[in-house]
């Protein structure tokens, strides 16, 4: 099993493989466990497939890491998430897998506290939409170490980052503290000043007396944050001691709330200088900067020093950096900054023959989830669906479909049972339409002629179908099916024909799109003929002209087709994807990886209402389809002819469900 | 005054608060006998305006709600039949035109584009009403005028006015007053003091805030009043806020939770 997967780390990339064998006595003293190498192996191959020379530098720090490979884990969820964070920076990227140390992610607490967070996300989003600031992202800080203290929130231009671990037992209420103080700066503090010369402790001051004055100012508009706020400041004499931070905590509750009684002279002196300034006005920034710099001088006369990680209380307030510019104080480097103007844009046909257009990739990119079912958890953002320009849509084209020289048919389809509704005002019918009848004993009484329409019965309406038929292009389906003398894909291009022609386009909707894939930043979908589009002349030369090449990522084609078949109007929508071979990559390893993630966006395609059928040319398909779709979604061809015609079958079942 | 219309006059004045020069806009088209479109958010205070301007200038008022399912034959009339034989029974939009008085027709964009159809020879200047099942012309009394409201907020292709019908009307377009005068309004209707309805008032803006985030409208003045009278019978903020506010409001967690977000900022979490 291990060499196994020692040879495939290898054909992957060479030097990684080597490393990885100079390690490897080591390892298997430290692990004790094949399994657990495997695993090992199968992440190094992951990020080698991705970055070798991060894996390069992964596995030849694996001796030292002898903590954070006793959980396969936590260096899992750690590599995935230093790829992710650096994908679009290699340097950065080997620096994380040189030095960067995996237990950050061992903090347990830490990792329920995120995920807690992420799970309310929308809501804290919603919640800061209220004060305004819908502009402003909910994120996570980066991971941290586990001795040291959890950073404080901090505040940027596009975002209000929350630590990792949570400092209270209270989660949901310090997120909600927290954004209301964050939207309490944001409405009435002056931002990014020149911080210039201050020194640290005289910033800390400044910043204390400031989350004062806005929260004062906050509370004019919403008095109920008060008790929110409140509900952290528990700094006492006894717990909070006479060092700085305690101090300062003591000082921010005593200026929260006024009938708190504190003996300490700074923390008095600070309140009545506060209560005095805000007696005379809230908005008068630069007298509250006074009192900052009164008791930061204060402060040093006690020689009480800023502590090293000092973290503004209660948890909920932000490390206030967004009140500074601190770089402000640099040389501005005109040659840094000056913009680069050796460009110009000009029409295509203007431009001399001696210079190349350079063309703008405007290729619609989509990134999607990844369900990673080791971990059991989504890899955010994982998988980017690359789309081709759309296809233009010639109206003109649906006569031309009407006039196809030979139209398929498949059998049953016009049979399929509809929703029952009531047919009123009938000459004939079932039962009696009472309104009509009384209209029309009315008529017979006025001596108008009367209306004899007076039945109903029940009748049927059609129910409307939306199916994105999803072709697997990868270059498998270039060979020739077993036993015949045609392509599978040609078998694919002949269903899909079928399918686009014989659902009835006044009712049903159909689109033919289809998917190959280089690796997760790759997955090229493909339109070959959208929802509003007629089957005419240009899709069908599309279709014709499909051509099979890399590899099947399943799971990102399926979200996007779901995405894609989201937007439609119709009574059930279904996904049918033709395919011949279980999903696969370049950059994935492991055996089950795509299967389950498959898995997870048919679930997720089910839980949105969609149905997803699979027909496969693999007759070894058994083992994974059924894992995928689930034991009545797919089904088996076993020899070329036969998958035309099951491809209808499946329609018509399809369609009537 | 026909007695048939004494039953649509409005006897005691409506509480209503002005926010704007709608009153004396609303005034001058009705001199004119301009037809009127309300438009405004739900819960705004249209219905509560006209039913204050028909008791301000003594015309009685035929309320009509518009319906999908409602027909032409629903407004103009139809035959019922009695012990004799047929008779023909006036609609409320035959009433007012035969006798005099103001047809309000609530929502009407709910009603099929070709039902209001009928309303187009009374709204230019021939002022007529064509009853074809009847063979009758009703030539429009004088005091006869129309007036039609609906809420531009949800609005879809299927549900909305021909155009052809929208010329025909005078606009005015209404929406929650400013929260000074809000707040008076939920002080005067549901009795409880200032400084709480004025909280209430800044709970709503906060959640109009998130119009078009998921919520198709924020809380309304309406669901204030109602709060604000749970409140003034001694029900906690809090649960009179989740009772006629938040949660009738939307049955998105995330949405919720923002919401009570909104209601602790002014109440403080809840005991």
């Amino acid at each position: 099993m291990i060499s196994a997967r020692l040879d495939a780390l290898y054909a992957i990339d060479r030097d990684t493989g080597a490393a990885m064998r100079i390690v490897l006595p080591v390892l298997e003293r430290e692990l004790n466990d094949a399994s657990a190498l495997a695993v090992l192996i199968d992440l190094l191959a992951l990020v080698a497939a991705e970055a070798p020379d991060a894996a390069r530098a992964l596995a030849e720090r694996l001796d030292t890491l002898p903590a954070a490979l006793a959980d396969p884990v936590i260096l899992r969820q750690w590599a995935l998430h230093g790829l992710q964070r650096h994908c679009d920076n290699a340097g950065a990227r080997r620096h994380f897998f040189e030095t960067h140390d995996p237990l950050v992610f061992a903090d347990n607490v830490a990792d329920d506290d995120s995920r807690h967070l992420l799970a309310r996300r929308e809501g804290l989003q919603h919640y800061l939409a209220g004060f305004g600031l819908a502009t402003r992202v909910v994120d996570l800080h980066e991971p941290h170490a586990v001795g040291v203290s959890p950073p404080a929130v901090s505040i940027t231009d596009d975002a209000i980052r929350f630590p990792r671990r949570c400092a209270s037992a209270q989660r949901d209420e310090l997120y909600r503290a927290a954004a209301a103080h964050a939207a309490a700066h944001l409405l009435h503090s002056p931002l990014a000043r020149l911080a210039g010369s201050r020194r640290p402790m005289l910033l800390a001051t400044i910043a204390l007396i400031e989350d004062a004055r806005v929260e004062r100012l906050m509370l004019q508009d919403f008095p109920g944050l008060h008790s929110l706020w409140g509900g952290f400041h528990t700094a006492t004499r006894e717990s909070a001691g006479f060092e700085f931070s305690g101090l300062a905590a003591r000082l921010a509750r005593a200026l929260h709330d006024p009938a708190v009684t504190d003996s300490n002279a700074w923390v008095l002196k600070g309140r009545a200088l506060f209560e005095a300034a805000a007696a005379d006005d809230l908005h008068q920034v630069t007298a509250f900067e006074a009192i900052g710099r009164q008791l930061a001088i204060d402060i040093e006369k006690m020689r009480l020093p800023l502590p090293l990680h000092y973290r503004p209380q209660p948890p909920y307030r932000d490390d206030n950096t967004l009140l500074w510019n601190m770089n402000a104080a640099l040389p501005v480097d005109d040659n840094a900054s000056a913009p680069k103007e050796d460009y110009e844009f000009r029409p295509r046909d203007e431009l001399p023959p001696d210079l190349l257009p350079v063309d703008v990739d405007t290729r619609r990119r989509t990134r999607y989830p990844e369900w990673d079912h080791y971990l059991e958890a989504m890899r955010e953002h994982w998988a980017t669906v690359i789309e081709s320009g759309p296809a233009a849509t010639h109206v003109g084209e649906r006569r031309m479909a009407q006039h196809a020289a030979r139209r398929v048919k498949v059998r049953g389809l016009d049979r399929t049972p509809d929703r029952s509704i009531r047919l009123n005002r009938l000459a004939e019918g079932d039962e009696l339409d009472l309104s009509a009848a009384v209209d029309c004993a009315v008529q017979q009484r006025a001596r108008l002629p009367p209306d004899g329409r007076i039945f109903r019965r029940h009748g049927r309406r059609h129910r409307a179908t939306a199916v994105v038929l999803l072709m697997d292009l990868s270059v498998s389906t270039g060979r020739f099916v077993p036993g015949s003398f045609t392509t599978v894909m040609e078998i694919e291009k002949r269903a899909a024909r079928l399918v686009a022609q014989s659902l009835d386009s006044s009712r049903d909707r159909i689109a033919v799109h289809g998917f190959a894939s280089s690796g997760r930043h790759e997955v090229h979908y493909q339109r070959i003929k959208d929802f509003d589009e007629p089957f005419g002349a240009a899709p069908q030369a599309r279709l014709a002209a499909l051509e099979a090449g890399l590899s099947t990522r399943m799971g990102a084609a399926l979200r996007h087709a779901t995405e894609a078949l989201a937007g439609q109007e119709a009574d059930h929508k279904v996904i049918l994807i033709l395919t011949d071979g279980e999903p696969s990559d370049i950059d994935v390893v492991e055996v089950d990886y795509l299967v389950e993630d498959a898995r997870h966006a048919v679930t997720c395609a089910a839980g949105r209402g969609m149905r997803t059928f699979c027909l496969t040319l693999d007759r070894q398909a058994d083992s994974y389809v059924r894992r995928i779709f689930g034991a009545r979604n797919y089904l088996i061809a076993d020899h070329a002819d036969a998958f035309t015609g099951h491809t209808g079958q499946a329609l018509v079942r399809l369609v009537a469900h | 005054m026909d007695p048939l219309l004494h039953p649509y006059l409005i006897d005691h004045e409506p509480y209503y608060r002005a926010a704007g020069n709608e009153v004396a806009l609303f005034s001058a088209a009705f001199a004119r006998g301009l037809p009127m479109i309300l438009k405004g958010p739900t819960g705004c205070g249209k219905t509560r305006f006209i039913e204050y301007m028909a008791w301000r200038l003594q015309r009685p008022l035929i309320t009509m709600a518009c319906n999908e399912d409602m027909t032409a034959s629903d407004l103009v009339g139809r035959y019922l039949l009695d012990a004799q034989g047929t008779v023909w029974h006036d609609g409320p939009l035959t009433v007012a035109v035969r006798h005099g008085a103001i047809c309000y027709l609530d929502e009407i964009v709910e009603a099929r584009q070709d039902t209001t159809v009928v309303i187009h020879p009374l709204t230019d200047d021939r002022r007529m009403l064509p009853l074809d099942k009847r063979g009758e012309v009703v030539r429009a009394h004088p005091d006869f005028r129309l007036v039609v409201s609906y809420n531009p907020g949800y609005q879809s292709v299927a549900k909305d006015m021909k155009p052809s019908t929208r010329q025909r009307f005078g606009a005015i377009a209404f929406d929650f007053p400013p929260a000074g005068t809000e707040t008076e309004v939920v002080v005067h209707e549901s009795g409880i003091a200032p400084e709480r309805a004025a909280r209430l008032v800044k709970i709503a803006e906060q959640s109009r805030a998130l119009r078009g985030r998921g919520l198709d409208e924020g809380i309304s003045t309406r669901m204030l009043v109602h709060a604000g009278s749970l409140m003034a019978e001694g029900i906690a903020p809090h649960d009179a806020c989740a009772l006629a506010m938040t949660t009738p409001l939307t049955d998105d967690a995330d949405l919720l939770t923002a919401l009570d977000g909104f209601v602790e900022a002014q109440f403080g979490p809840r005991p």
